[in-house]
């Protein structure tokens, strides 16, 4: 049996090292690449009571409409986005308080939100607050988690997209939840 | 002279100069340089995560680094004197344990998100809610990794003597990693409470501390180390395939962890029957791979066993080494009585001395291995040393004993 050592190792010169320094950028950005190139926005838009209109990305559907207040469903799986157009006079600070008091708190029977709103910006150039929340609603056996962010257009008009799912499964859809709400147009 | 044991040839400090004693520090090669630049970008990250968790609770934080210390330097020590003939450099080592403590975790963050979009893209929510850490984090983790390894590999390929090198610093890399994924589970997982901390530390590191990236990534290193080491013996295609057979083995272990598959852990920790429970359920997904690893190093120490015994051979009767030195040094357990023996008769400086000779002759065989001929400088210089090591050992009272073979005997 040779010994170790009786036959040099080579270094083999910077080719082995770009290889691995490609397969590390590979490995740590390919996800993004791919999940990019998977999440194309294939269907047609969605309106929503003609103030607003947003693209669904592959793999959601239109889930069902609603009249009070005036919103759409869309689904994918265990993952929905709930959007809601109701006439409004404040910020979108105060469009979340009365999305939490109107629709959340009178369907929880628990409900725990985050206690900051954090500042975000839609494709339309508008200025709108986001907040978190988990709660027990309904027939649900499961915790309910969700993410809503609320803008309002200069003309009185406010748009709320609720993104919500089971705990543990909203994760999976918050990605495609965020891209919608940011390139969604409001009038 | 007994009270000063002669240097070693050459000079002090150059115990290992004959054996192209390996440093990370080899500031002119590209894979050292790669190597830094990520850990240094890396490094200001997890800097930044640390103080993250320390901001959200500070004696959890404290509390989690603590106790992960426990865990953490015994297995060191003990990944550290595996290896039973040639310890590996302090600096590859420390290396290894950086790249999985900083490299692996932070790039591992990032990547780890990428490739769950994709699993949630193509699976949906559901599918990705049970799915994604099996489908994502072994393959990522296991890659980032090993990359690690392979760049040292690169930087000191004449380091990778074995197998068992390999295990070494695979190993040391995935202790590092465990030991920030760990942090980050009692933090953020676990509620980073004192209460939570403790509560995390009994799943993740008492249940379960045994089975997991010190084996994925120490498979891995195996499978490096052979690659690199077997260049002499083995045909590129089998060095290759070995290679990625040990690489895949350390992913489908990772993969069955992370996976639903065998999932008998409570759904909530709720009671002393639940904690013990947990254990149990590790050991049903950990404890095949954890006897299958152990079966691998006792293997390759079998084969560094035998490569001492046919390397050195020739030099019984040499100044260097006796017939009963070599049956010792080829018998851990020997060797360890030996040294305790020597330690009651003659006491510490004694024993300190007699491994010191163990340890040069274990040099001697690397300084054989290298050497030119039976007369080449370096080898004769050793066999000297070894007998001035064994003449200041003899001149111990109580040292010498009338067996002969225990260290200092003539």
């Amino acid at each position: 049996m040779p010994a170790p050592g009786t036959v040099s190792p080579r270094a083999g010169g910077p080719l082995p090292t770009l290889v691995v320094a490609a397969v590390l950028v590979v490995v740590v950005f390919g996800g993004y690449a791919v999940g990019g190139a998977l999440s194309r926005s294939p269907g047609p838009s969605v309106d929503i009571a003609g103030v607003a209109r947003l693209q669904p990305l592959s793999g959601w559907e239109e889930a069902g409409r609603f009249a009070e207040p005036t919103g759409v469903r869309l689904t994918r799986g265990g993952g929905n986005l709930d959007i809601v157009v109701v006439p409004f006079d404040g910020t979108a600070t105060d469009l979340l308080a009365w999305y939490v008091r109107t629709v959340l708190e009178p369907e929880a029977e628990r409900l725990s939100v985050s206690p900051r709103a954090e500042d975000v910006r839609v494709a339309s150039g508008l200025e709108g607050a986001r907040i978190a929340y988990v709660g027990l609603f309904g027939k649900a056996q499961v915790p309910i988690e969700g993410e809503v962010t609320a803008v309002v257009s200069p003309a009185g008009t406010g748009v709320v997209f609720d993104g919500w799912g089971a705990e543990g499964v909203l994760r999976y859809v918050l990605e495609d939840v965020r891209a919608m709400t940011e390139t969604a147009e409001v009038a | 002279m007994a009270d000063l044991p002669p240097p070693p040839p050459g000079s002090a400090s150059a115990r290992h100069r004959w054996a192209n004693r390996g440093s990370l520090f080899r500031l002119r090669n590209p894979s050292f340089l790669l190597f830094a630049a990520i850990l240094l970008v890396t490094g200001f990250l997890a800097v930044e995560q640390q103080q993250v968790f320390r901001d959200i609770s500070p004696p959890g934080w404290a509390l989690s680094w603590a106790l992960l210390a426990l865990y953490a330097l015994p297995v060191f020590l003990l990944v550290y004197v595996l290896d039973l003939y040639e310890r590996e450099p302090l600096s590859l080592m420390l290396g290894a344990f950086l790249w999985g403590s900083v490299a692996a975790t932070t790039l591992a963050a990032y990547a780890n998100e990428g490739w769950g979009l994709v699993v949630a893209r193509l699976g949906g929510p559901e599918f990705a809610s049970r799915w994604t850490a099996a489908l994502t984090a072994p393959m990522v983790e296991e890659i980032l990794k090993v990359a690690g390894i392979v760049l040292l590999a690169l930087i000191a390929p004449d380091e990778f003597d074995d197998v068992l090198d390999g295990f070494v610093y695979g190993a040391l890399c995935g202790l590092g990693f465990a030991v920030i994924e760990d942090v980050f589970y009692f933090i953020a997982v676990f509620g980073g409470t004192p209460a939570g901390v403790l509560a995390g530390f009994w799943v993740r590191v008492v249940s379960s501390g045994l089975y997991g990236h010190v084996l994925y990534t120490g498979l891995a290193g195996m499978g490096v180390a052979y690659f690199v080491s077997r260049r002499a013996e083995e045909p590129f295609r089998r060095r290759l395939v070995i290679a990625l057979g040990l690489f895949a083995a350390g992913v489908a272990g990772h993969f069955l962890w992370n996976s639903p598959f065998l999932d008998v852990f409570p759904a909530q920790v709720s009671g002393p029957g639940d904690l013990l429970r947990v254990p149990f359920a590790a050991a049903v997904k950990g404890l095949p791979l954890l006897v299958f690893v152990v079966v691998l190093v006792k293997l390759a120490r079998r084969r560094e066993r035998r490569w001492l015994a046919a390397a050195l051979r020739s030099e019984v009767g040499s100044p260097g080494l006796t017939a009963t030195e070599l049956e010792i040094l080829l018998d851990p357990g020997a060797k360890r009585r030996s040294l305790r023996d020597m330690r009651r008769r003659a006491g510490g400086r004694a024993a300190r001395l007699l491994k010191r000779l163990q340890r040069e002759q274990v040099n001697l065989a690397m300084v054989l291995a290298r050497a030119s001929g039976d007369d080449d400088p370096a080898l004769e210089r050793q066999r000297a040393y070894c007998k001035s090591l064994r003449d200041a050992l003899a001149a111990v009272p109580g040292a010498v004993t009338a067996t002969p073979g225990t260290g200092a005997a003539r």
